[in-house]
């Protein structure tokens, strides 16, 4: 309950230097504030979501510099000092979409799109580690995603397809691969 | 994937039936879409909410002292703040002197920052004497249970008794009858966007609340009444929905504390539920009791049911409105001589229950499949064609009174038999491998929880493009994708050039909303409706220019042009936007605007009804108990496929949750507390638990529906929970009494068949 909850100490502010798709960032946080909280509340990047905060859920996927899906509400934003990540804002690259969320939208992966995302975002990072991955690549890359909409089938259709939406423009509307 | 899923586009559509990705994709998937949770309003505080940890209690001291004086907090209410505000039924929107559930909303604080509201919730000390209380619906049932409420002898809430025709002659009419069991668990909706709300009511003479809603007429109608306000004082603005699952049908406590909070602070308020605090203050289903009796002749035709549901209402009936449900349903599937239903609503000291996805008909029908399926089989009858042979058809005027103008269930049961190879698997298969078929039919909206208007407005500027204005909220179903396909069927225009407006009650004409399956039917005709005022009047203008009656005018393809010539004919044509130009441009100087609505002839009661059928195939691990589902074939009688990617989603979705809640979801409760508070700890399928799924859309073309079109939203995850459940039972070679059909349930099923075989005993391996 609520009440029984021990609030963490407000311990002393410190700068986080931190790096957003490719922009450097100085912010005033606390040992309590997660790389989420300054994602949506100090840089005010709230295209990742926070659904749990507790770990569950995977709406509030980023990525290291490395490219592997991070789960933001889990981690202590002080600990990312000198460090850069990608949120969902910096896959599309001047307005126009990655391939992964070409595929989402013709491949109607996404419904409600409060999962997206961070669906997208572990999609992403299953592709960034195998541009071809198999079936359990692509199970294993998203376990850690719930969706609850489309209950992930057409997203991983999405995933498998996501190559043909290299380079711009992509097959026809509404398309069907397999 | 299959072939069986995307039927052609209708002769002369030329968007209906297209396979249409979402218009709102590209905000959707950019990060760009908004929700409740990403509104930063000027000044904006954050609430918290102090819950009762006892299932039953009496205040004995309440002090929030410690908490006002702390910094940075700016509003701390409690009963005393409001003491005349009830919630819903009997319920004060704080608790007054005593708590009757573990949850219930006790005192609420508004702080500057969420840190601070934390510490000030902390500081609220209040002192309890834990009360007996009676927390499940087995204990609130025996004559010697405590009362939750004083007032409601043997707890029983609300009770509904409904007879059709004369069951009692019938069941002694019948050449057998049959009773089961049957049992389902507290489930989540577990909702991809937590509860969230803001509430601005800085100006008494207005409530603005920000929050995910299936119904704004409903939440302004609730919120309006407690604060003294008219309706049309509250605006509800409910841009993305991050989805329903019927969790989100009626405005909850925090919506009301989020108000209450912001008219003393006089400062925008959000309350956002904490981790576990989402599987706290939740409405979704609660425990629930059934008694299913069939009597049936020799040759298989039902004479007779009866359904007796037993409800766990929690500690307010809420959502007593679904208790009449069950009564009907038997009635828009089979023909019969007589039907007995008797549901009650009982009070618990839990949290008050709502209902789940796929309402009560996905878990009743999880337990009456399986045991309609044990009817035909002490019949030596198929299942299949048992359904079939008692199935209604189009043109039947069912007990209820229901009429059905389009009908494609035995359709839909051919179609599931011939491709899942049914006829070559039932009762061939081997030792724990089971199949089951479910059928099923749900109401495209209808009279019984509201009078079901849908409004809509079409307004089209002097450029060509659209502008649509409807009310239904996009819980993630496509609605406004569909919406402007419709407009646009009409119109003779692209959907990308209609601009979808909605999730603000401000601005959209009047909607009740995404429930009931209702969208598709009510507000798609209301668009039709309102698309074709406007194009009445572009025709009588076109008419005019082009010196023809307005009736030989044809609008597709982004032109209007005279039936039997080409659509381009020079002189004898325009395109839609010159059509608009010489509307506004005219002597006339009109601007087209289209309006609409839509309501039912019928006094009681739905239009229209989809119909299912499913085979499920499973496989059960004699070992770990667990079940794989191999397979769901699917075949849903829609009307019509408006877009058919879409309706493809709504079954994937469906399937996915109709067998997670048969298999897995359970809130585990102990003395009114959730023991399994998180999505780790509730489980829902993974990708790799996914079955292949075959679609069948099955398109009879309703006479009323838009284009044709019926509901898909909520009929096929009833047939999925049937269809999973009986292959379950098939496998094990017994009905389950119990779902979710989780492995150690499984497990000492088989062990008590394994002790029995050592034993000698007949009768006790799986076929
Ligand atoms: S918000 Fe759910 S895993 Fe981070
Ligand atoms: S699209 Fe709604 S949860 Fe994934």
């Amino acid at each position: 309950m609520d009440a029984k909850r021990e609030t963490p100490p407000a311990g002393r502010s410190r700068v986080l230097r931190l790096v957003v798709n490719g922009d450097l960032h100085e912010v005033l946080v606390t040992p309590r504030h997660t790389l989420l909280d300054v994602i949506r509340g100090e840089l005010g990047l709230k295209g990742t979501k926070e659904g749990c905060t507790t770990g569950s859920c995977g709406v509030c996927t980023v990525h290291n510099d490395r490219g592997e899906a991070i789960l933001s509400c889990l981690t202590p934003a002080l600990e990312w000092d000198g460090e850069s990540i990608t949120t969902i804002e910096g896959l599309e690259s001047g307005g126009r979409l990655a391939p992964i969320q070409q595929a989402f939208v013709e491949h109607h992966a996404v419904q409600c799109g409060y999962c997206t995302p961070g669906v997208i975002m572990s999609a992403q990072a299953i592709l960034n580690a195998t541009p071809e991955p198999a079936e359990a690549d692509i199970n294993d890359g998203l376990a850690g995603v719930i969706c609850r909409c489309t209950g992930h089938i057409k997203v991983k259709e999405a995933v498998r397809n996501a190559w043909r939406y290299a380079g711009g423009a992509g097959p026809a509307p509404g398309g069907s691969h397999d | 994937m299959t072939d069986g899923r995307a039927p052609p586009p209708g002769p002369g559509l030329g968007v209906i039936g297209r396979r249409q990705p979402r218009l709102d994709g590209f905000d959707k998937v950019s990060g760009r879409s908004v929700f409740a949770d990403d509104i930063e309003l000027p000044g904006m505080l954050h609430g918290r909410i102090l819950r009762s940890p006892h299932a039953r209690a009496r205040i004995v001291r309440l002090d929030t002292t410690k908490a006002r004086a702390l910094p940075g907090v700016k509003a701390v209410v409690t009963n005393g703040d409001a003491p005349d505000l009830v919630f819903s039924e009997r319920q004060p929107l704080l608790a007054k002197g005593f708590v009757h559930y573990v949850g219930e909303e006790v005192a609420a604080v508004a702080a500057t920052d969420p840190f601070i509201a934390d510490e000030a919730l902390r500081l609220i000390e209040v002192e309890y004497e834990p009360l007996p209380a009676v927390t499940s619906l087995r204990r609130a049932l025996q004559p010697d249970a405590p009362l939750v409420h004083e007032w409601a002898a043997g707890n029983v809430a609300v009770t509904h008794d409904r007879d059709f025709g004369d069951p009692d002659a019938a069941f002694a009419e019948s050449d057998l009858v049959i009773t089961d069991e049957f049992r389902s668990p507290v489930q989540h909706n577990t909702l991809a966007e937590f509860h969230v709300a803001i509430a601005d009511f800085s100006n008494p003479d207005k409530l603005h609340v920000w929050t995910p809603t299936q119904s704004a007429p409903m939440y302004q109608m609730a919120l309006a009444k407690a604060f003294g306000l008219e309706s049309s004082q509250v605006r509800i603005v409910y841009g993305n929905v991050g989805g329903a699952f019927t969790g989100r049908g009626r405005a909850k406590p925090h919506h009301f504390v989020a108000a209450l909070l912001s008219r003393v602070a006089a400062r925008p308020v959000k309350i956002k539920a904490t981790a576990d605090e989402e599987f706290i203050m939740f409405r979704g289903s609660g425990e629930t009791l059934y008694r299913f009796r069939t009597g049936v002749t020799r040759d298989g035709r039902i004479r007779a049911l009866e359904l007796d549901v037993t409800f766990d209402a929690g500690a307010h009936a809420e959502w007593a409105m679904i208790l009449w449900l069950p009564a009907l349903y038997p009635n828009w599937l089979y023909r019969f001589e007589g039907l007995r239903y008797r549901g009650r609503f009982v009070y618990t000291n839990t949290v008050p229950k709502g209902s789940n996805h796929g309402g009560i008909m996905g878990r009743m029908s999880a337990g009456w499949m399986q045991h309609l399926t044990r009817v035909a089989e002490e019949l030596g009858l198929d299942p299949a064609e048992f359904h079939r042979r008692n199935a209604i058809e189009a043109g039947d005027h069912a007990r209820d009174g229901s009429d059905f103008g389009s009908c494609g269930l035995k359709e839909c049961i051919d179609r599931v038999v011939e491709r899942s190879g049914w006829q070559v698997k039932y009762g061939r298969l081997p030792p724990y491998r089971g199949i089951g078929i479910g059928i099923g039919a749900q109401a495209s909206g209808g009279k019984n929880a509201s009078n079901d208007t849908s409004a809509a407005m079409v307004k089209i500027a002097d450029d060509g493009r659209v502008t649509l204005f409807t009310g239904i909220p996009d819980l993630g179903q496509g609605s406004w994708t569909v919406m402007a396909m419709i407009a646009a069927e009409v119109l003779g225009i692209e959907p990308a050039d209609v601009n979808v407006v909605g999730g603000d009650s401000d601005i959209v004409p009047f909607d009740w909303g995404a429930f009931s399956q209702r969208g598709t039917f009510m507000t798609g005709n209301a668009v039709k409706v309102a698309a074709e005022d406007a194009r009445a009047q572009l025709a009588s203008v076109a008419a005019a220019a082009l010196g023809v009656q307005a009736e030989d005018l044809v609008f597709a393809g982004g032109r209007v042009h005279i039936r039997g010539e080409a659509p381009d004919a020079p002189g004898r044509s325009l395109s839609f936007r010159e059509a608009v130009a010489k509307a506004f441009h005219g002597g006339e100087g009109r601007y087209v605007m289209g309006r609409g609505f839509f309501n039912s002839p019928r006094q009681s009661g739905s239009m229209a009804f989809s119909f299912g059928a499913q085979v499920a195939e499973v496989e059960v691990d004699p070992e770990s108990g667990a079940v794989r589902v191999l397979k769901v074939t699917v075949a849903h009688d829609l009307g019509r496929a408006l877009n058919p990617l879409a309706v493809e989603g709504q079954l994937d979705g469906q399937v996915f949750s109709g067998l997670s809640q048969v298999l897995y979801e359970e809130c585990r409760m102990d003395a009114g507390q959730v023991l399994n508070p998180s999505r780790l700890e509730y489980k829902l399928p993974r990708t790799w638990e996914l079955p292949e799924v075959d679609y069948t859309l099955v398109e009879t073309i309703d006479p009323y529906g838009p284009f044709g079109a019926k509901e898909v939203g909520e009929g096929p995850i009833v047939v999925t929970m049937s269809a999973v459940a009986a292959a379950v039972a098939n496998a094990l070679g017994e009905p389950l009494p119990q779902m979710p059909m989780t492995p150690w349930r499984l497990l000492r099923v088989i062990r008590h068949h394994r002790r029995r075989r050592a034993r000698g005993a007949p009768g006790a391996a799986p076929r």
